[in-house]
């Protein structure tokens, strides 16, 4: 990545709280609260805060600690794609 | 029951230019939810041709005012969305929105206090929501607002913050101007950064909840410099803005 490029994505850089609607979705939960905790550095986040790159063709949420892609989620026409394996796991409460 | 998840169709009533850049809109919402402060809603357009694009806004109103939304918006240069609230949408158009969205950034009034709020440019819009329900409840708890902005004119709800200070002697307004300080200046004049953080945070401690939310610069110097005071990591929220710039 050279700089220009680095620069320009820490630029539109967001976070989690940006796609909480569409996670919100996928989930049927509110998950800003939800704790994702990194497959790379084992640092737990809440989804609000991870960093989110959201101008792409899809989104792609990063530990904020170690900049590992937790999560990628893709909507076409017929289905959304969720890749989560930069997760070990989501820890969320059970819903009352 | 009813899902924030719906689009639903809200009718402008009402808009309030802020700054050069930033325009207030309200609208009425046919269904209505309580918010919690530091929420959002997300805003979608569809072209004619049915390509769709869509943003999230903070909400700017308290959750006491029933019935209608205040979104507090930058109008961003080749932006898909800001151009054409700004320079498009008129009173009486709709937009299609869904909301209130959001549990990561958010604080009323029974979580307490003392609150520290840390702005840059727009970033302030969230923390108005939650200045304007503190005040709408009538509390008491201690409350400050660290706001970065370019210049004067770039302050949005300067008005509001400067009479709120005036007229509650337990909150404090501490603006920052990072290129032209008006005339006289007195105070901060330079990005926020750890030695004016711990001026404003002094008399909270580490009891302080902060807030902060602006651009991805400001809200890691924040956030890095808070964790090296050793507030604990839970009384931290944080919210990234765009490419938007103090």
């Amino acid at each position: 990545m050279d700089n220009d490029e680095g620069d320009m994505n820490t630029a539109l850089m967001v976070d989690g709280n940006a796609v909480a609607g569409q996670l919100e979705q996928i989930f049927g939960r509110d998950m800003t609260m939800t704790v994702a905790r990194c497959a790379g550095c084992a640092r737990d986040a809440p989804m609000g805060a991870l960093m989110a790159f959201i101008r792409g063709p899809g989104v792609v949420l990063r530990c904020p600690a170690c900049q590992n892609a937790i999560a990628r989620i893709v909507e076409t026409p017929t289905a959304i794609y969720l890749e989560a394996r930069g997760a070990a796991y989501l820890r969320m409460a059970p819903q009352p | 029951m009813q899902s924030v998840l719906e689009w639903q169709a809200g009718t402008l009533t009402a808009v309030r230019p802020e700054t050069k850049q930033t325009k207030s809109f309200t609208f009425a919402l046919p269904k209505w939810m309580v918010h919690k402060a530091g929420q959002h809603y997300d805003v979608r357009l569809t072209a004619p041709d049915g390509y769709q694009t869509e943003r999230s806004y903070s909400i700017a109103s308290p959750p006491e005012r029933v019935g209608e939304l205040e979104l507090t918006v930058e109008r961003i240069t080749d932006g898909e969305v800001s151009p054409y609230l700004h320079d498009v949408l008129v009173p009486g158009d709709q937009l299609e929105v869904r909301g209130p969205i959001g549990g990561y950034f958010v604080w009323d009034v029974a979580l307490g206090g003392p609150l520290l709020l840390v702005g840059g440019g727009s970033g302030v819009v969230p923390l108005m929501a939650m200045l304007r329900h503190r005040a709408a409840q009538h509390a008491t708890l201690p409350a400050r607002l660290l706001y970065s902005s370019r210049s004067v004119e770039d302050v949005i709800y300067r008005d509001e913050l400067d009479g709120l200070a005036r007229s509650d002697g337990a909150f404090e307004v501490f603006y920052t101007f990072t290129r032209q300080p008006p005339t006289g200046w007195t105070g901060y004049r330079r990005r926020i950064d750890a030695a004016m953080l711990g001026e404003v945070i002094k008399p909270f401690d580490k009891r302080a909840r902060v807030y902060v939310c602006g651009p991805t610069l400001l809200v890691e110097a924040v956030a890095n410099a808070l964790v090296q005071m050793q507030l604990p990591i839970e009384h931290i929220r944080t919210e990234r803005f765009g490419p938007t710039g103090t």
